[in-house]
């Protein structure tokens, strides 16, 4: 535990003066090119996406195929959201992953906050019951879960979206872990005092967990925005479909019109990529949090 | 991070998400009701229209928009073949279809046997000035099923023989007057394309080989011949072997012994491919008629008489009303005046390459003065769907074994005897299925 | 309070709960109603559209279960898993998902780790462009991504056989040539998600202290010695933890296959979650679906049950 200790002190120093060893090895000015060019690559797929969204549609086909237009354009936008229902299946995603995310913080809270602070009967097998639950893949029930909403008469609709996501085993693992490392001093004081589990649980251990809040939420919020196979079963009509599964089941007018695609897709995938420029610290703990534990 | 005292975050906290929650809860309350069907005379209209077709359909809609500016509407395209039908099942199955559907009479058996077609109400669908007499015997027995009709139909499109004016005058394929001389046989024909080549340089003949043109040009073929691939209800394979290998033979020829044609080419590629004039003749279906026209100088016949007989193969588009789809009166007649109204403007429908279904039109001046769509018109009458299965139909499964076992012929990675072997098994293992329908297709 | 610190106190405190601070002589009901009522929430939600459809699907997979239609619920025993079983299709499938896990994994493991050396080898001001440029594909949907890439891989106009054609090079049919589909999906999927492994890895890089590695230098390992004998081992939690996910991750490949090649061409790259799809949903046939469903996921479960033994014992003889 000491060397634990120390490792987090160390580290610190270690991400301001990093392992220098493959600089020194090749030369800091090989990695830089390497790395510069890898990651040009990678990004190459995004930046003709951006730039094929923005030209005349009758010059996206042009051979050879260049970077710059005549001059560039929004009429593939402007078209992508007259046409379809764009706007339509942005409001279905917030609306779903912003209630799936809250629904999916909370009872995961909760029920690692009994698992982790309230002793009661059963705990144990009412714990590796719900772990057991990672081990079943989530498209392995596509099937039978189709029955089970329909016989809710719940498909096509929002909460036959959203029900189905909102347990998630893994969230209760890492609030357990979290809340086992908090001390338990703080709530014994509270609870001498008389207050009830549940303000012990909103008012002290919630404010407390951040990190794994901000963790818990951000990859619930990310996985169910992006989540393609249950919402592209779940839902039948084009009203309810959400971002993901209305590019790519609805055709329209786009037919052939390449830019019109690549505008439904920069569309598509800007708020994503928007939430993670903002929320990168936190991802990024959320990453080096699991480093850590034990 | 800064401090504040414990308390007045937790209320602001559970302040916030309490109102999140609420916000979120009534939000979706009110929403969840948005899922059910269509209210109303609002309908939907789903169909599997893309390229031209999907361009045409389009301004069927809008005229019939013009026509009844009330009619409230909303028509959405999805991908052709399994991702439609799928979906289409899955909308009626689950409580919210569209109002109204297209779907191909290769497909309507297996739908109406599950249950999930509305019939047709002929007396409402009078009040529109529909009946049984505005459409073709032929292909109004095709939209029946169990002796009721469960769709109305918009066309037949069969499979066709596209030339290339210039380059089959050049091979002296053309009488006095520019039309194509009569080509009967297997001899002639490849005897044609043999010149054409000449002419071409490239091939006789253009023919996709990597999908389901493969099956459509077998079907006409073996038709012709004479035969059944599958019994009438779906449960036995019965195809005449000596007849499939002619066919077959027939087929390979082309691209192995002959080499008229290219043994691996796509979709695309073969319709490119008679567009840039580098072929003589081009065995499709007829809707690529608007990609030729202004391009090229093409004309347009019915499949020729291979082995004694005018079969070609061919499927229709019609419209379906998916059960549950018209809850109340308005619902319905908004949709029934939707689908009578788009018949209505079938002419446009039929600039596209496709054989109008309504007489109205088919037997016009109009439609007959249409060239070279009205060409073929006879083949509404001499279409051979695909057989009657469950498991049959346009994209179906069916369709795919078909493919798969025949392209090998073609490529010449099989032998004939070996393709018949493997569309002999891979359809087999089809009809060994338990059937996943409530009553039998051929009902 | 920062971060670090509360994990410091991880760290140094019990972790196990204290019971000092509940009243002795509570009777154990109320602690029973208390917790019960924080799990019951989600113990319901995890029961109806978990538990229950683990066992429907259990039972649907004994029937003739149909997609369509009520009455089609003859009894087959363990007909379905016998079909399944003997159905070249759902073997060929089986092929495909095993083909693009052995392919994918070990490019996504070893490319993520290497390029997080050399990430991790620079200036830490500069390190969130590339963090950036290999993280943002998978912040992107399946659909997002799968449009971007098929425009990249059109066989006409795209990006890339244009590309090969300046060089002088023949165009490539990227999604309809057999063989080369799934190196695209390899290929699609390695752009899209090797982010997640390498921040991963990045992140418990930079938790390894200098000294190690200025101590063995002392000692006169190399570059090379260095990273087998201190930076891996060291990063055995990583290497397991992005072994097992991704692992079970390709095996339930669906979304890129679906949207790229559905299945094509003739099925060649049709992973085994789409064969279920198309024999439930397409094809009407659930219950033989429901079948496939589980014997796909005993496979899974051995699997990863056999990943975790192997890997560990690595781990722990390291």
């Amino acid at each position: 535990m000491a060397i634990q200790s120390a490792t987090i002190a160390r580290s610190h120093k270690a991400t301001h003066a990093n392992n220098a060893y493959l600089g020194h090895r090749f030369g800091k000015g090989t990695v830089y090119v390497i790395l510069t060019v890898v990651a040009i690559f990678w990004i190459i797929p995004m930046l003709w996406a951006v730039d094929t969204a923005f030209k005349p549609e009758t010059e996206t086909t042009t051979i050879p195929v260049s970077w710059f237009p005549t001059h560039f354009t929004l009429q593939a936008f402007q078209e992508v959201l007259q046409a379809g229902d764009l706007p339509r299946w942005y409001l279905n995603s917030i609306l779903t992953s912003v209630i799936i995310t809250v629904l999916t913080v909370l009872l995961s809270s909760m029920a690692a906050f009994a698992f982790s602070r309230i002793p009661f009967r059963g705990r144990n097998a009412a714990f590796w019951l719900i772990l057991a639950g990672i081990m079943v893949p989530a498209p392995i029930l596509i099937i039978p879960l189709f029955t089970v909403i329909q016989s809710f008469g719940m498909v096509n609709s929002y909460w036959g979206l959203i029900l189905p996501q909102i347990a998630v085993p893994v969230a209760v693992f890492i609030f357990k872990q979290f809340f086992d490392g908090l001390p338990h001093e703080l709530e014994d004081a509270a609870i001498m005092d008389g207050a009830s589990r549940w303000r012990v649980y909103w008012q002290i251990w919630m404010p407390l967990s951040q990190p794994a809040i901000a963790a818990v939420a951000i990859f619930a919020f990310v996985a169910s925005w992006n989540n393609f196979v249950w919402p592209f079963i779940a839902v039948t009509s084009t009203e309810m479909m959400t971002l993901p599964v209305g590019l790519a089941t609805v055709q329209t007018s786009y037919g052939i019109h390449y830019a019109q695609i690549m505008a439904t897709a920069v569309l598509g995938g800007l708020p994503t990529l928007i939430a993670f420029l903002f929320f990168q610290r936190q991802i990024i703990q959320g990453f080096a949090g699991t480093g850590l534990k034990e | 991070m800064h401090q504040q005292p414990e308390n007045v975050f937790g209320r602001r906290r559970f302040l916030q998400g309490a109102a999140m929650l609420g916000l979120a809860g009534l939000a979706g309350g009110t929403l969840a009701s948005c899922g059910s069907p269509s209210s109303s005379s609002s309908i939907t209209f789903w169909n599997l229209f893309g390229g031209g077709d999907g361009a045409r359909m389009i301004e069927m809609e809008q005229a019939f928009q013009q026509q009844n500016p009330a009619s409230n509407f909303k028509a959405v395209t999805l991908a052709w073949g399994a991702p439609y039908y799928t979906k289409l099942a899955m909308s009626a199955v689950g409580g919210s279809p569209p109002n109204a559907a297209i779907t191909h009479l290769s497909r309507l058996r297996t739908y109406a046997a599950a249950d999930i077609l509305e019939p047709i109400d002929l007396p409402f669908l009078a009040q529109y000035g529909v009946t049984e007499n505005d459409f073709l015997p032929a292909v109004w027995q095709r939209a029946q099923f169990n002796g009721k009709l469960h769709s109305i139909p918009l066309d037949t499109h069969p499979f066709v023989m596209y030339y290339n004016v210039d380059v089959c005058r050049k091979a002296g394929l053309l009488d006095s007057d520019n039309n194509l001389k009569p080509l009967q046989g297997p001899e002639a024909l490849t005897d044609a394309f043999l010149r054409a080549q000449k002419v071409t340089g490239d091939v006789g003949l253009s023919l996709e080989v990597q999908g389901t043109t493969v099956w459509r040009l077998f079907n006409g073929l073996y038709k012709q011949l004479g035969g059944d691939v599958l019994s009438p209800d779906g449960t036995q394979f019965v195809l005449n072997e000596a007849h499939a290998e002619q066919a077959l033979n027939f087929m390979s020829n082309l691209t192995l012994k002959s080499k008229v044609a290219n043994p691996n080419i796509d979709y695309g590629g073969s319709v490119a491919l008679f567009g840039s004039g580098k072929a003589g003749f081009h065995w499709n279906g007829e809707w690529e008629v608007t990609t030729f026209e202004g391009t090229m100088n093409f004309n347009m016949v019915p499949f020729p008489n291979v082995f004694g007989g005018s079969q070609t193969w061919a499927d229709s588009h019609a419209f379906i009303i998916p059960r549950g789809a018209t809850p109340d009166q308005q619902t319905k007649a908004a949709t029934y005046q939707f689908i009578t109204g788009l018949l209505k403007q079938s002419f446009t429908w039929a600039k596209g390459g496709h054989i109008p279904a309504y007489l109205p039109v088919a037997e016009s001046a109009q439609y007959k003065a249409l060239k070279p769509q009205s060409n073929y018109a006879s083949d509404a009458g001499v279409a051979v769907l695909d057989p009657a299965a469950w498991f049959s139909g346009a994209g179906s499964q069916f369709e795919t074994a078909a493919q798969n076992s025949f392209e090998g012929a073609l490529t010449g990675q099989m032998s004939v005897p070996q393709s018949l072997q493997l569309f002999h098994s891979s359809v087999q293992r089809l009809i060994d299925q338990p059937v996943p329908l409530p009553q039998s297709v051929s009902g | 309070m920062s971060d670090t610190s509360i994990q410091q106190q991880v760290i140094q405190h019990d972790v196990s709960p204290s019971l000092k601070a509940y009243p002795k002589r509570a009777s154990r009901w109320r602690f029973d109603l208390v917790g019960w009522g924080f799990i019951l929430p989600l113990l319901i939600a995890y029961a109806i559209f978990l538990l229950w459809p683990i066992l429907l699907g259990l039972r649907m997979s004994f029937f003739n279960w149909s997609l369509v239609g009520s009455g089609t619920n003859d009894f087959l025993g363990f007909g379905n898993y016998a079909e399944a079983l003997s159905d070249p299709d759902f073997w060929s499938s089986l092929w495909n998902t095993i083909v693009f896990t052995v392919i994918s994994t070990p490019i996504l493991v070893v490319l993520s780790l290497a390029l997080a050396l050399m990430v991790n080898g620079i200036s830490r001001r500069v390190q969130w462009i590339y963090r950036l440029a290999f993280f943002a594909p998978y912040t992107l949907s399946v659909t997002v991504m799968t449009l971007i890439w098929s425009w990249m891989f059109e066989p006409g106009f795209g990006l890339l056989n244009s590309v090969l054609n300046s060089l002088g090079l023949p165009s490539v049919n990227w999604l309809t040539q057999p063989g080369v589909a799934m190196l695209s999906i390899v290929l699609v999927t390695v752009w899209w998600t090797l982010g997640f492994n390498f921040l991963l890895y990045l992140a418990g890089l930079q938790q390894i202290s200098k000294d190690m590695y200025e101590a063995s230098a002392l000692d006169g390992a190399g570059w090379w010695t260095q990273v087998r004998h201190i930076t891996v081992p060291l990063l055995n939690r990583q290497t397991l933890l992005i072994l097992v996910l991704q692992v079970i991750a390709s095996l339930q490949l669906f979304g890129q296959t679906y949207l790229l090649t559905s299945g094509g061409p003739a099925f060649s790259t049709r992973p085994v979650i789409e064969f279920i799809y198309d024999s439930g949903f397409t094809n009407f046939r659930v219950g033989f679906a429901a079948a496939t469903s589980y014997l796909f996921f005993i496979l899974i479960l051995l699997i990863s049950l056999g990943q975790f033994w192997f890997l560990s014992r690595q781990g722990r003889n390291s």
